[in-house]
């Protein structure tokens, strides 16, 4: 530039090219992102919808570097000066309310335990502890979450279940220092959680595929989740520079055929109470996704409006058809209401499993022992090596020399333990597995624990409902695609997952959460218990001190006043003490009635002193 | 005597060995009121499976033991779950023979004590004299007192690993009777490092060594005597800071000193017990708590002052009390010191006859034995009672042991004084005089 610069004459033209340049580089510097809106629609055969929305910002600049994080254009500048604040490497949370159905409804989009989860790596930096403890309190206030409660107690850093899922350094998959994990599974997540989260979208709530999120129907629906998903990722192909990639993502599953006459039929009118009016004018990609892959197999459904084209794609050798729709030609002349008619009612049916999923389930009665056992299913004809994770809380002492990992009966060593004991009030017990699942078995999981008894301030104000226990992860990477539909980790939209031909597809999977019942102390009587107890002491410390500070003497029976006698002795002092005087002379005083003035008793005493002398 | 004393011995171990075929130590084993989480055997082999696969057994919060527990532990660990119960029974054995020894050794100890002391005891006070014949029963009575006490085979059929801490103990108190008081410091050091509170027992083993070694009529505060206090308090720091040293040596840190010791002090775990700190420190007021685990933590040791003061003559009953004590107010107590209390009761058979309240305590203990395991499914398992009622009994315990302890020390002063004043008190007028404690 500077060349160029050089061979032009006059300072004129000089001063527009540079100006000019500055220009450029400027507008260059606002459009260096892109904004995508997605919705996939997902029936299932147990009459379920899903409704998948997906908002993706990519933003060419590193998250490695904060002072790029200048000119907020589409990337939500509130969570960008988090983000930069706490050096954070990638941020996962979702919140998330009911449960996702695996074996009915195969994998979801975002795979997310009930309650609110978190888990972000930080760049390398010292004190990443209290980086956390300040990035947690930021984040509930962004998200209007107790994520401030994302304490110690319930924050692990975990091995291998949670490596970076954007571009890292090799770095970050050798050290587990910069990665925290926690949960919040008693967490309810509700509209005033949906509102912060919509905000952070370049077109907010009023137009686009966001327009649709009526909190009113989407608390209505079985499941829903949100997420916010930050990592980087390539700018290109050639992927020599690192972007910044925003996903949120919000999936709630309807049941229609409740109120439908037994039929699945769904539109968003019925879904979502309202239509959709208008598309982002921000986003590049505004696209409808409906997966009709069954649409041919009983029962029959067609679309309405029709859509755009239909893809078949072909993922790991299985096949989908996906009816693609173009927002912007199906809003005019009217809204778009898009509708699935169905011809005949639901028939329920065993719906085909996914590869790997797994239950988990409290064992053992009473309030004092108890178990958790974990059945982890394959259903598919090839071994497959998977990531167990747990993090149990302090009360529950879990017994590490109970751990067994069995299949049909078999126990099965693990390649891999991590397993960290828990200090009371402190830290969680968190417990890491890495073992073989065998084709097509059951593997079992199991252990016992031990409750604790906990300080009568540290229960919830409703101490009987139980104590929540967070959902182990499942970790594993599947050879076939059955049934998966994440975006594939290499790209940032759905439209680019659809069809994928790789072998291996990264599966995490949550259990459910646990709901453990505590021993209970009386939280009505402090004080009795604490003087209870202090008598007990001072019974013993009385009689000691007695005994060791007195001596046996012989005393005259008769003499001992029973305890009436001393008593009335004691009130008769009380009594006449205020009045009596101290002095020798008082017995022989005959009388106090006479209130004369000292004068008159000198008198007195002078009479008697004379009467004594006679 | 000897026949009667072999055929109880051996009863109480054929009675351990057959209850070990039976259900009851499995049910027993997870008894708050037998183990404590500083005793349980569950709870030491966990600490030995994580030992094991390379993780600190003292990073987490369920293993309490000391390292050479750990050590101990992990060697008795290998063998078979039946020969793990013979150790058990075998460990029992050691704890009868010591105990016979000590009640024989006891015996002679209190006669020698008594020719020493007879020139100023009052001369109405011959029949209250004790003689051979009733001494050579002792062992007889320590060996029912320890063979078929249910506390004691309660400890032992749940593996209770406070089985180690009394033979600890009780070499402790044995030594101290044969005159081996520098033994019977290091014994003590080895118990306060296993328990932490036995420590004190350093003060009746310290005044014993003076009253062994005293010329004439020396005092308790003579610089002599000082030094000789000192020579005993300096054998058992040495010793326990050389445990301490090895220890760390051994497990590589010193991570284990907060896991044992402070875990003893700092009460952390409230796991129900028969004691008085679960229930208090679990309802108390948070701003409050640490103040009164200095307070209860004090009153443990406190009684170590006056009752050291009060029994100077008499350090082997001063060693007994301090023991009981202990055993009432520890943090985390357990049947391992009622039994051992009990199987001790009977060396102060003589005194008796001078206790006041013996029935209503052994009711109390019968009532409370009884009903803490009923009180304590009511809560857990059945929830059809509240901890209240678990912690009712828990006083009810508690109470009964301070009785007990008061109502011997009581017996035990009124005796020395009848021998030392005679049985018949007359008041100058010639009528009968009553005893009393009288400031």
């Amino acid at each position: 530039m500077a060349s160029d610069n050089a061979n032009l004459p006059g300072g004129k033209i000089t001063f527009l090219l540079f100006f000019a340049l500055v220009n450029f580089s400027f507008t260059i510097g606002i459009h260096n992102d892109n904004f995508s809106e997605e919705l996939y629609v997902k029936p299932f055969s147990s009459g379920h919808v899903m409704f998948h929305f997906q908002f993706t910002t990519v933003w060419n600049v590193s998250i490695d570097k904060p002072e790029s994080f200048q000119h907020y254009h589409l990337f939500p500048k509130s969570l960008g000066d988090v983000l930069t604040t706490y050096k954070v490497k990638e941020l996962h949370l979702s919140q998330t309310q009911g449960l996702w159905k695996h074996e009915k409804w195969g994998y979801p989009p975002e795979d997310a335990p009930p309650g609110d989860e978190l888990w972000v790596w930080f760049q390398p930096h010292s004190g990443v502890d209290q980086t956390w403890a300040d990035l947690v309190n930021a984040l509930s206030g962004l998200f209007c979450a107790s994520l401030n409660f994302m304490d110690s107690k319930s924050t692990v850093q975990p091995r291998w279940s949670f490596r970076p899922a954007g571009l890292a350094s090799e770095f970050y998959s050798a050290n587990s220092r910069f990665v925290r994990y926690s949960t919040l599974p008693r967490e309810v997540v509700c509209t005033e959680n949906l509102t912060p989260w919509k905000k952070l979208l370049p077109c907010g709530s009023k137009i686009g595929l966001a327009s649709l999120l009526n909190s009113v129907k989407i608390y209505d629906g079985f499941y829903h989740s949100l997420g916010v998903h930050v990592r980087s990722v390539c700018q290109d192909t050639q992927c020599l520079t690192p972007a910044t990639e925003l996903k949120q993502t919000l999936t709630v599953v309807y049941d229609p055929t409740t109120n439908k006459n037994g039929k699945q039929d769904w539109s968003f009118q019925s879904m979502f109470d309202r239509t959709l009016q208008s598309q982002c004018p921000l986003a590049d990609t505004r696209k409808i996704y409906v997966d009709v892959t069954t649409q041919e197999t009983l029962p029959k459904f067609s679309l309405s409006p029709v859509p755009d084209f239909v893809l078949n794609q072909k993922r790991s050798g299985e096949e989908r058809k996906i009816a693609v729709y173009q927002i912007g030609n199906h809003l005019s002349p009217s809204s778009l209401n898009l509708k699935a008619m169905y011809e005949e009612k639901l028939t329920f049916s065993n719906s085909s499993l996914p590869p790997v999923y797994a239950n988990r389930f409290v064992t053992g009665y009473g309030l004092e022992r108890g178990g958790v056992t974990c059945m982890i299913y394959n259903t598919m004809s090839s071994n497959t090596t998977v990531i167990f994770m747990e993090t149990v809380p302090w009360f529950l002492r879990v017994y590490f020399s109970s751990l067994r990992i069995e299949n049909d009966g078999k126990e099965i060593k693990p390649y891999k333990i991590n397993f960290i004991p828990a200090k009371d009030r402190a830290n969680p017990y968190q417990m890491e597995l890495v073992f073989r699942l065998f084709a097509n078995s059951v593997t079992k999981i199991t252990y016992s624990f031990e409750r604790a008894f906990l300080k009568w301030t540290e229960y919830p104000p409703d101490a009987n409902h139980g104590f929540y226990v967070s959902s182990a992860v499942v970790s594993t990477v599947l050879p076939v695609a059955s049934q998966y539909t994440a975006t594939s980790q290499s790209v940032s939209l759905l439209e680019e997952s659809f069809s994928d031909s790789s072998s291996s597809f990264f599966l995490r999977l949550h259990t459910e959460t646990l709901l453990v019942s505590l021993p209970t102390p009386d939280f009505s009587m402090p004080y009795n218990v604490i003087c209870l107890a202090c008598t007990v002491v001072a019974i013993a410390f009385g009689s000691l001190h007695n005994l060791t500070t007195r001596d046996f003497t012989a005393s005259d029976p008769s003499k001992r006043k029973g305890l009436v006698a001393k008593l009335k002795s004691f009130f008769k002092k009380e009594k006449e003490s205020p009045e009596n005087k101290p002095d020798s002379k008082e017995e022989e005083i005959p009388s106090q009635k006479d209130k004369d003035n000292s004068k008159s008793e000198e008198k007195d005493s002078k009479k008697k002193d004379g009467n004594s002398e006679t | 005597m000897v026949l009667p004393t072999a055929i109880s011995f051996v009863c109480g171990v054929i009675l351990r060995l057959a209850l070990f075929r039976s259900s009851l130590p499995d049910w027993l084993s997870t008894k708050t009121e037998v183990v404590t989480p500083l005793t349980s055997w569950g709870r030491a082999m966990e600490g030995l499976a994580l030992h094991r696969e390379g993780i600190s057994p003292y990073s987490g919060d369920i293993f309490h033991e000391s390292p050479l527990m750990l050590k101990i532990l992990g060697f008795i660990s290998r063998f078979s779950p039946n020969t793990i119960n013979l150790i058990f029974v075998l460990l029992d054995i050691i704890q009868g023979m010591i105990l016979l020894r000590i009640a024989n050794t006891f015996g002679r100890h209190m006669l020698l004590r008594q020719a020493t002391s007879v020139k100023n005891y009052h001369p109405d006070a011959k029949k209250n004299l004790l003689r051979k014949e009733d001494l050579m029963d002792l062992q007889f009575y320590v060996t029912v007192a320890f063979s078929f006490n249910p506390y004691s085979i309660a400890t032992c059929l749940a593996r209770s690993t406070a089985v180690f801490n009394n033979i600890i103990l009780l070499l402790a108190l044995y030594q101290m009777l044969k005159g081996n008081s520098f033994l019977s410091a290091v014994f003590v050091a080895l118990a306060a490092y296993i328990s932490m509170y036995p420590i004190i027992l350093c003060v009746p083993v310290a005044v014993h060594y003076f009253l062994m070694s005293r010329k004439g009529g020396m005092h308790y505060t003579d610089p002599t005597a000082v030094v000789s206090y000192l020579q005993i308090l300096g054998v058992t720091f040495v010793s326990l800071a050389i445990m301490l040293l090895f220890s760390m040596l051994f497990v590589g840190s010193w991570e284990f000193i907060p896991s044992t010791y402070g875990f003893i002090l700092g009460v952390p775990d409230l796991t129900p017990n028969l004691g008085l700190f679960w229930y208090f420190f679990t309802e108390m007021f948070e701003h409050f708590r640490t103040f009164f685990i200095c307070v209860f933590q004090i009153n443990v040791v406190i009684y170590t002052i006056p009752l050291a003061i009060r029994l100077r003559e008499h350090p082997t009953f001063l060693f007994y009390m301090l023991l009981y004590t202990i055993g009432i107010f520890k943090s985390y107590p357990g049947y391992g010191d009622v039994g051992l209390m009990f199987a001790l009761l009977p060396l102060w058979k003589h005194v008796y006859q001078y206790m006041r309240n013996t029935f209503v305590t052994v009711c109390m203990f019968l009532v409370c034995t009884v009903f803490a395991p009923i009180q304590y499914y009511l809560w857990i398992y059945a929830g059809s009672a509240n901890a209240n009622f678990y912690f009712a009994i828990s006083l009810a315990f508690s109470t009964a042991q301070i009785l007990m302890a008061t109502d011997l020390l009581f017996g035990f002063l009124k005796r020395e004084f009848y021998l030392h004043n005679g049985d018949k008190h007359k008041l100058p007028d010639g009528t009968d005089a009553q005893i009393i404690l009288d400031s």
